[in-house]
């Protein structure tokens, strides 16, 4: 998978959700999102997947995916791979 | 122009407390007006329920956090709440002490609590659907509309076994997260008026005072006097929570900075929605 692609979502993390003073270094690409890694939860799950509708055309049609897309940062440019136009 | 924003009921607490001297007057007070030990989560006097010690909970951490900012020489022109998030509010405000507000807290939480040993209640929180369809998956189960929180971040409260059977109906018309969590009560529904008598004798025992700092109320938005705020007490616990409106209320009234004095950040990712959205239908 492309780094760039990799940075890119990062970058989508930390403008989409406002998170001051951080980096794209500073997310580890394989971290869960969830709990114990960068601690996001639904609300920002949701402003997530907004973001990525918005910048890359990508939908992300149900909870169920949701939950697969959103492991970590590397799961979600899998996904942004797999299905942008 | 600062606004402090004091949030509801946390949903868990944290295992690590601070240990300063503010913190210490807190846990004391906490322990003496509302019988709660912070440190372990044990009550000192008559047990009560989890759902009370974190009501009991939240509202300490925000009467600490409010500590800190004021300490930083960071004073709200404004004050907003959500839930029960008023007690703290409401003392700062001004308009009640610190230990009664705690001792407040308390008091409403054990009498709620009593709700649940003749009923299961449950509340189920939804993200991602619009509020039309949220009320119709309400209305076709028996509950009700609790939170107003964003276009998409709704509460619903009412029976238990009712609150479990509208997951997967919410899931199958779309939602992208539908949580439940127990409660001892029907929070901010009509089905509090069977508790309203009791809750009324609660409220009455205490003497509010005019607030010193606005404080904007969650229901209609307007600022509570003094002689508003027994009532407001009631009617909160039986209507839904409306922070979508409260958080535009604040910036129409010229809020430029929001401070989140409670436990988590909730309350500023809804904000973050609603900025969010507004700026996507320019």
């Amino acid at each position: 998978m492309e780094e760039e692609l990799i940075n890119q979502v990062k970058q989508l993390i930390i403008d989409s959700l406002r998170i001051e003073g951080m980096n794209p270094d500073d997310i580890e690409t394989d971290a869960p999102l969830f709990g114990e890694g960068l601690g996001l939860d639904s609300i920002d799950a949701l402003q997530l997947v907004v973001a990525m509708e918005k910048d890359f055309g990508v939908i992300v049609p149900d909870a169920a995916t949701g939950t697969v897309v959103f492991q970590s940062v590397r799961s979600i440019a899998r996904y942004i791979a797999e299905n942008r136009k | 122009m600062n606004c402090f924003m004091f949030p509801g009921q946390p949903l868990s607490h944290s295992g690590t407390l601070p240990d300063d001297a503010d913190f210490c007057q807190i846990a004391q007070d906490t322990r003496e007006r509302a019988g709660l030990n912070l440190n372990d989560f044990t009550w000192t006097g008559t047990p009560s329920t989890g759902s009370v010690a974190l009501q009991v909970y939240g509202v300490a951490m925000s009467l600490y956090r409010k500590r800190l900012l004021v300490r930083e020489e960071i004073r709200p022109r404004l004050i907003a709440e959500h839930s029960m998030g008023i007690y703290p509010a409401l003392a700062a405000s001004g308009a009640l002490p610190e230990g009664d507000a705690l001792e407040l807290t308390a008091r409403i939480g054990r009498c709620m609590s009593v709700m649940s040993e003749t009923g299961s209640y449950a509340l189920g929180c939804i993200v991602g659907l619009p509020g039309e369809i949220v009320i119709s998956i309400a209305e076709n189960n028996g509950v009700f509309m609790a939170n107003h929180n964003t276009s998409r971040h709704f509460l619903l409260s009412g029976e238990r076994r009712s609150i479990e059977s509208l997951e997967a109906e919410a899931l199958a018309r779309g939602a992208f997260s539908v949580k439940l969590f127990p409660c001892d009560a029907p929070l901010h529904t009509p089905m509090m008026e069977a508790i309203g008598d009791k809750l009324q004798e609660i409220i009455t025992d205490y003497r509010y005072g005019e607030p010193a700092v606005p404080l904007m109320n969650h229901i209609d938005q307007s600022f509570l006097t003094a002689a508003d705020v027994p009532d407001f007490l009631l009617r909160e616990l039986l209507l839904p929570v409306y922070w979508e409106k409260s958080y535009l209320a604040l910036r129409k009234a010229g809020v430029t900075r929001y401070h989140e004095v409670g436990v988590g950040d909730a309350l500023k990712k809804y904000n973050r929605w609603i900025e969010s959205e507004a700026a996507r239908s320019l």
